[in-house]
């Protein structure tokens, strides 16, 4: 187990972003997303502590987690989107989502959000979009804001913070 | 205040919020060893965690999407970044100047000049001199609805409707007065804890006494007794500005004249008719101790945050082992629910709970070697 754990993890790395929105769409249209949690809960508090020091990236661990849930859910209720027992065929179908249903959400989505880095202050717009869209780094960003990197973080963690904060009143 | 108000549940959903995405971002370098088991641990201290945490990673998928639909290049960002200072005043309508206690070149940013100034008594304007010029003195429309609120002998929360919530202690009062640009509010007496609703195109000017407060995103503590005023920021930043003389009414805004200080999270200062003493640190804890419904601490040691809960129960709690006693943490609780943080304790490795009839004991627990990996 642990080995697998540790193939999915340097493959999680890469996929981060993608893997997380995948699966949490998934979620959204075929199980509560709110029973996940509370099953992802409860197996977070059963590790073990001499396990919980092995454990090598909390997150991976805790996405892989949410990923079987989803799996053996989908499995349970013969819906079987995966297809097979194995982990590595999530990760295929992460490069090509199929479900249209959910694109179309993530675009509305996409906008809601578009609208909410409006209205932040405009350094932290500026230091968001030039960090996400532009793909800037930052020390380019501190760099041209006259701010040091560390502010340049600071403003990343507010303004995806008060994007958050704004997206879960539309929930 | 036995109950969890909106302010609290809203505070805390915040502050979850805050800790997700710091966790979010921090694992963008692989983590310590000392930094995994804090996510972990910080993870397993709430299924509310858990489910904030993957909506941030959710919504951090479609950063990139939503961002790239902004057309502004990169240059013009900056510049308006640039030309966003928001200011706070602090008005004078007697005669006398500030007398400057330090000065300090500014330099070539546009970081603030701490410069203690005599500020009046009595004087209540207060004035807004941002660079959104589009609200110049002229062009304020007509007077606001004043709120006035009253604690009385127990403790009120607060929650206005562009989503500042207020703490009041007992025994305090305050105005409030919101127009099309301006969000005001006066403290008349006694404490207030801010938590200020982003609204950026109508600042919100906090006034105590003689003094204005002004804030983005900010949780603020304001003191007013006998001893004078206190201003502590919990997180966010305040400006103070110097204001030059009121021309009339006390409602008029007066014109902008030089910054005092800047405050950020955990500093205090203390403001009074002969003027402002300097930024030091605050005790948080102390600052906020007022606060009926919860215990919040940061980074505090177990040992210190039980001892807070015991003034509260009947039935103790004893953190037996320096290791566990020593272990710092940070969350905020219900003051009058001890048991939450004992089922937090629980959570932590390496940690045994023990219910006795008078007392409950916290003690480190052996280790036992399992092989389960819940996968």
């Amino acid at each position: 187990m642990r080995e697998k754990h540790a193939t999915w993890s340097a493959l999680f790395a890469e996929k981060r972003a993608t893997l997380s929105s995948y699966f949490l769409r998934r979620v959204a249209h075929r199980w509560d997303a709110q029973d996940l949690v509370q099953e992802v809960y409860l197996r977070l508090l059963r590790i073990e502590p001499a396990d919980a020091a092995n454990i090598r990236s909390p997150e991976a661990y805790l996405f892989t987690v949410a990923a079987n849930l989803v799996k053996e859910h989908a499995v349970l209720r013969q819906q079987q989107p995966l297809g097979s027992d194995e982990l590595e065929q999530v990760v295929e179908q992460l490069v090509a989502p199929t479900n249209l249903e959910a694109d179309m959400d993530s675009e509305s989505r996409q906008q809601r959000l578009a609208a909410l880095i409006d209205r932040l202050s405009p350094k932290c717009k500026a230091v968001l979009i030039m960090h996400y869209r532009d793909e800037l780094s930052y020390r380019e960003i501190a760099e041209r804001m006259s701010i040091s990197t560390n502010m340049v973080k600071k403003y990343i963690v507010k303004g995806l913070a008060a994007c958050r904060q704004r997206m879960a009143e539309y929930e | 205040m036995n109950e969890p108000t909106n302010f609290d549940a809203a505070r805390q959903a915040r502050r979850i919020t805050e800790q997700a995405v710091n966790w979010y971002i921090e694992q963008q370098e692989p983590l310590s060893e000392r930094q995994r088991a804090a996510f972990l641990d910080w993870l397993r201290a709430s299924p509310k965690h858990v489910a904030e945490y993957f909506a941030v990673a959710q919504m951090h998928g479609d950063m990139k999407a939503a961002a790239s639909l902004k057309q502004l290049p990169a240059a013009e960002l900056v510049e308006r970044a640039r030309r966003d200072n928001p200011i706070v005043m602090f008005p004078h309508r007697e005669k006398a100047m500030p007398e400057p206690r330090h000065e300090q070149a500014a330099r070539g940013t546009r970081r603030l000049q701490l410069l203690a100034g005599a500020a009046s008594v009595a004087a209540m304007a207060l004035l807004w001199a941002g660079l959104t010029h589009r609200h110049t003195a002229e062009a304020r429309p007509q007077q606001a609805q004043v709120q006035h609120y009253a604690s009385g002998n127990a403790a009120q929360s607060l929650a206005l409707a562009d989503g500042t919530l207020i703490q009041l202690d007992r025994q305090s009062e305050i105005d409030v007065r919101f127009d099309d640009h301006y969000r005001r509010i006066e403290v008349q007496r006694g404490h207030a804890l801010f938590d200020v609703g982003k609204d950026s195109a109508r600042p919100m000017l906090v006034n105590v006494g003689g003094h204005v407060l002004q804030d983005i995103g900010t949780i603020f503590e304001v003191r007013r007794d006998a001893g004078g005023d206190t201003l502590t920021v919990i997180s966010g930043r305040v400006r103070v500005l110097d204001a030059q003389n009121s021309s009339s009414k006390g409602d008029e805004l007066p014109l902008p004249g030089v910054a005092i200080a800047d405050l950020t999270a955990g500093q205090q200062i203390e403001l009074d008719a002969s003027g402002v003493s300097p930024v030091h640190p605050a005790q948080i804890a102390q600052a906020t101790a007022w606060l009926p419904a919860e215990i919040s601490f940061q980074h505090e040691t177990i040992a210190n945050v039980a001892r807070r809960f015991n003034a509260y129960t009947s039935t103790p709690l004893q953190i037996e082992g320096e290791e566990i006693a020593q272990k710092r943490i940070s969350g905020v609780f219900h003051a009058d629910n001890p048991q939450a943080f004992v089922a937090y304790l629980s959570t932590l490795s390496n940690v045994r709970v023990i219910r006795d009839a008078d007392r409950i004991r916290v003690v480190a627990a052996h280790p036992v070697q399992t092989r389960a990996a819940h996968l």
